[in-house]
């Protein structure tokens, strides 16, 4: 069989680079063990957070699969950071797992440029230094122009329940090892990562009067730009605090968690620390928060947020039957840690193909992130990248002041992974100006411009754009009345104790659509509000602007270039920038090297004089 | 953030220290005009040509010279680094000269960092780099700040403080961070009211490194001693008596001195920067006004001060200024003691007992020495701080404290923390210019390393 673009994984990543490459009108090859597990949820069941929603939107603006997925089937909707200002409100959203996967898995069904392969992924082919297709494990292969790989934790991976170890991607299924040595086989750098997830327990057995109930938001704000008002009944989580018993039965089996007794070697991620570090680590923190979230509406599994831990059986059971109103809780399934291995993303391009084997993208978990939304964020880029370069067209690639993406891109291959990498707003140089209402503005033109925006999408942007501009229109003539005194509404905004509420009750009629008003509302306050940081920051922008645009050409030979150290310009040739900005990020170089090199590019220019 | 290569920069182009006659060099395409701004010239400049001027204060209703200078303007790209550059030599004070370049900054130039000039000379294809070694210090620097420091051996001192500064302002930023991106921890990283007390705290701290800066102390190792007096009352004779050689320009006429001289001396193992100022009076000129007022500022940042007083004249109100309650540590010395002394201890200094001095006699400039000695190792409080030493640190600091001053007010007028950051974040990047870099890693390692956060 021939395709233009096999992607082997279907979890989040994989979906969103199947979806993109399809949409793109690529024949597309989606290889996956099983059509159960597609688009699956893990580890927690919650889609967004803060930075993390920020990303559901920017892949919703682009033209991507999982702010409608999340939208269709969350039991619970959270707007993080409401207190504060725009730039930081984060959606996030429980979801149901199973209908969750099984919402992807229709919309992918329904597209008809997706061939399914269930079938176990084997080795990479490659002809004349360009992949040419995939070889399976039990024989047999398909051709192909560009090859996406998101196996998440599969490759090599290794699940630890106290001594027990199996080899395992996930918790039951058999993990990927044949792909693992092939992707070796090319030279790229790998290493090794830790994961871990917590116990599930069975809902049924679970005193749930015991505990607060922690609700979702009475308004729900959507993810996805298409979404309209979603009016559900929402499904609360329920909060625990961890006791002193926990903490002592964690300490005196802490010589029994692989964690701590040396049986895992790969580095786990510090924002997500399992009970063992947090214990051993913060040994004055009296109890930790813990939320008990369900992991659907119609399933019997809970999963407890906060106890991610690789301890044994015996003692999870007795870390949990510690805590009041879990006396009596059933185990589901126990908590496991994982590792896996991942490819050193330095080894990529910001196209996200690897850059010693054209034709090969990587994206997800295999990277060294962690996350779903990082992965789809990934996915969505790879799968646009490797259409386009099937039809040799140049990459898409986001600056980090247009989206998070493109922060995580840059992150990525610039600087690598010590850890599994997981995005935060502070990670943002340009924060006020990467908010969750304006990913459309930011993004969606650009969607449109890849054929990844379709019409209905195009046709709800521009008449929001158009709602945009004339309220900005109106409100430079319209005075209001604030506190007894007749100000601009561009004044009063700026104000911080000022809502736009308040703007409204004074005199001004803002015009919004009523199915998406949080949109309308929210940019309009935002740019008002942050009006004069958003301008210093495009003054920034402007002098940023310069490195960020003058690129180097992908051939650049470092070593002729008198004054830079040899460390830097070993540096430099592995990460290879595609530009001056870029190159300035790189660990390592200095202000002055970049200075040099920035000289150096430019004289390489015609028409520039020497 | 990498520096442009085609912005106007300028610099102090002659070695550190007194010469004679000092130069401040412009190179970029603003550098004529500039040059131009700041001598008030309605013209340009003539190329090629050594034009005579005067450098004037950017004042509205006053004409106040800083200096008289010769200026010369070198068309690109026949100049030193292949730009346009100007030279603009001044008389070779450092006092004078940094406010020359300061003047240049204001105007729009940047200061350049060390070594910049020879690096747009290597990069203008005027020199080889084995020509431009000083080049290669600049290119290992992580910033450019970082080979400066080195260069001034400000290691431990003010670097120290502005560490100490920087440190407690990263923690503060790393606290609210952390409020935005994990809000449901169930604790506060740090309270509003919290926030603001340190940002209040931290810009105190900013603001009196800053007014250190400003009043023109000069790099040096050792304790500051200065010297001060009326005119004539014999400041400049000891000058050159405690640096054992004919340092001062010494003449009967009152106001010789208009400038801070400073000369490093070793007084009984103690190493000591010892400083000449203007007598005080009220000034005869605009010059002799700002030598006044150099040698105020001076003595607020000295860890000792010798009052000077002729014995042989009566004592004035205005000597009896000198010595102002609360002041630094001092010793009042009666100058002239080879002439018939017109007054005694009882003549009003009643908190120190003077000093007879003449520099004619040997041992009173040795009694002197072993006061001088006692003074500044028996008291704690008499240390000098770390000073603030050249014109750029002083820049980053004050623009670090007006960017802190503006986070403390958005906070205060109820703003939300990405909005405190947005402006803390101009303030962490001054600050880093002296410090180092931070790597982006650092912020969420120093979170994570504070609290257990997380799920």
């Amino acid at each position: 069989m021939e395709f233009d673009v096999v992607v082997i994984g279907a979890g989040h990543a994989g979906v969103e680079a199947a979806w993109a490459a399809a949409r793109l009108g690529c024949r597309v090859g989606l290889c996956t063990l099983s059509a159960e597990t597609v688009a699956l949820m893990p580890c927690n069941p919650a889609i967004g957070g803060t930075a993390k929603g920020h990303l559901v939107r920017e892949i919703d603006a682009l033209g991507g699969l999982m702010g409608r997925a999340i939208d269709a089937t969350a039991i619970q909707f959270k707007l993080l950071n409401r207190s504060r200002g725009p730039a930081v409100w984060s959606p996030r959203a429980q979801a149901d797992k199973r209908r969750y996967g099984a919402w992807v898995r229709e919309a992918l069904e329904a597209e008809p440029k997706i061939t399914w392969i269930l079938r176990r992924a084997g080795r990479i082919l490659v002809e004349h230094g360009r992949v040419s297709g995939l070889g399976f494990e039990d024989g047999g292969a398909v051709s192909c122009a560009a090859l996406v790989i998101t196996t998440g934790t599969f490759l090599n991976g290794l699940v630890h329940v106290g001594d027990e170890q199996r080899p395992a991607g996930r918790a039951n299924e058999p993990p990927t090892r044949e792909l693992a040595e092939s992707l070796r086989a090319t030279g790229v750098e790998m290493g090794r990562l830790k994961t871990g997830t917590p116990p599930r327990l069975d809902r049924r057995t679970i005193d749930f009067s015991r505990f607060p109930q922690d609700p979702g938001d009475a308004a729900i704000v959507p993810f996805s730009f298409l979404s309209e008002r979603i009016d559900r009944p929402q499904t609360p989580c329920h909060i625990v605090h961890t006791n002193e018993r926990v903490r002592d039965l964690v300490r005196g089996n802490i010589g029994r968690s692989p964690l701590y007794n040396g049986q895992i070697q790969g580095i786990g991620p510090r924002y997500c620390p399992s009970l063992e570090d947090k214990v051993m680590r913060f040994p004055d923190r009296e109890r930790h928060q813990i939320f008990l979230e369900p992991e659907g509406v119609d399933v019997n599994e809970i999963y407890v947020n906060g106890l991610s831990m690789s301890l044994p059986r015996d003692v999870q059971e007795d870390i949990v039957h510690a805590l009041p109103g879990l006396e009596d809780a059933g185990f589901l399934r126990h908590a496991y840690a994982v590792e896996y291995d991942f490819v050193q993303p330095t080894e990529l391009a910001r196209s996200l193909e690897v850059k010693r084997l054209g034709g090969l993208f990587l994206a997800g978990q295999i990277n060294g992130t962690s996350g779903y939304e990082e992965a789809a964020a990934q996915g969505i880029m790879a799968g646009i990248n490797a259409a386009r370069a099937v039809r040799s067209e140049a990459p898409i690639v986001l600056g980090r002041d247009q989206a998070y993406i493109g922060i995580l891109v840059d992150d990525l291959v610039t600087r690598g992974c010590l850890e599994p990498y997981r995005m935060f707003t502070s990670r943002a140089e340009h924060r006020l100006l990467l908010r969750i209402d304006n990913a459309d503005l930011r993004l969606t033109p650009i969607g449109r411009e890849t054929g990844l925006v379709d019409d209905e999408r195009w046709d709800v942007f521009e008449a929001r754009r158009d709602r945009l501009e004339r309220n900005r229109a109106r409100a430079s003539t319209v005075r209001v009345t604030i506190d007894g005194q007749q100000i601009g509404v561009g004044q009063a905004l700026a104000r911080p104790t000022v809502s736009l509420d308040a703007v409204r009750a004074g005199g001004f009629e803002l015009e919004a659509d009523d199915a998406r008003a949080h949109i309308d509302e929210a940019t309009f306050d935002a740019e008002f509000k942050y009006r004069g940081y958003l301008r210093q920051q495009a003054t920034q922008l402007a002098r940023v602007r310069a490195h960020e645009d003058r690129s180097i050409p992908g051939q650049f030979d470092y070593r002729g270039i008198p004054g830079l150290s040899r460390e830097i310009v070993e540096r430099l040739t592995k990460i290879r920038p595609s530009t001056i900005g870029q190159a300035a990020r790189v660990p390592g170089v200095t202000p002055a090297a970049v200075a040099i090199l920035a000289a150096r590019v430019s004289r390489m220019r015609p028409g520039i004089r020497d | 953030m990498p520096f442009s290569t085609t912005d106007t920069i300028a610099a102090i182009a002659t070695p550190s220290g007194r010469g004679g006659i000092g130069v401040v060099r412009l190179s970029g395409p603003d550098a004529a005009r500039i040059a131009g701004a700041l001598m008030g010239r309605a013209d340009p400049l003539d190329p090629r040509r050594a034009t005579f001027g005067h450098i004037l204060e950017p004042l509205a209703n006053e004409r106040r010279y800083v200096d008289q200078v010769v200026a010369t303007w070198f068309v690109a790209p026949h100049s030193f680094t292949g730009d346009d550059v100007v030279e603009i030599s001044a008389h070779g004070s450092p006092v004078l000269l940094n406010r020359i370049v300061a003047l240049a900054c204001d105007a729009g130039a940047r200061l350049a960092e060390p070594g910049e000039f020879t690096l747009r000379a290597y990069l203008n294809g005027r020199i080889d780099l084995i020509q431009a070694e000083a080049v290669a210090d600049l290119v290992d620097a992580v910033t450019p700040l970082q080979a400066r420091a080195a260069m001034d051996q400000l290691e431990g001192t003010l670097t120290g403080k502005i560490r100490a500064i920087d440190a407690a302002l990263f923690d503060l930023i790393a606290r609210l961070e952390a409020s935005l991106d994990f809000p449901e921890e169930g604790f506060h990283f740090v309270t509003r009211e919290e926030a603001a007390a340190e940002l209040d705290r931290t810009r105190e701290r900013v603001d009196a490194l800053v007014r250190e800066g400003r009043a023109g102390r000069v790099v040096r190792e050792g304790r500051t001693v200065v010297i001060t007096g009326r005119p004539n009352a014999g400041k400049s004779s000891l000058f050159n008596a405690l640096v054992g050689s004919s340092r001062a320009i010494v003449t009967d006429v009152a106001g010789t001195t208009r400038d801070l001289l400073t000369e490093k001396v070793d007084i009984g193992g103690v190493p000591v920067t010892l400083v000449d100022t203007a007598g005080l009076r009220a000034a005869r000129d605009a010059i002799e006004a700002e030598g006044v007022r150099r040698a105020r500022d001076a003595r607020e940042v000295a860890a000792l001060v010798l009052v000077v007083v002729d014995g042989s004249q009566p004592v004035t109100e205005e000597d009896r200024a000198l010595v102002a309650p609360g002041a630094v540590g001092h010793i009042v010395l009666r100058s002239k003691s080879d002439l018939p002394p017109a007054w005694h201890d009882a003549a009003g200094f009643d908190d120190a007992a003077a000093i007879d001095v003449s520099v004619h006699d040997g041992a009173s400039i040795e009694r002197l020495r072993a006061a001088m000695v006692a003074a500044l190792t028996d008291r704690d409080e008499w240390r000098d701080p770390p000073a603030v030493s050249n014109q750029r640190h002083v820049g980053l600091l004050a623009d670090a404290a007006l960017a802190i001053g503006r986070a403390g007010q958005a906070l205060a007028e109820g703003a939300s923390e990405e909005v405190v950051l947005a402006e803390l974040a101009d303030a962490r990047s001054a600050l880093e210019e002296v410090t180092g870099r931070r790597a982006p890693d650092d912020l969420l390692r120093h979170i994570f390393s504070t609290f257990c956060i997380g799920k």
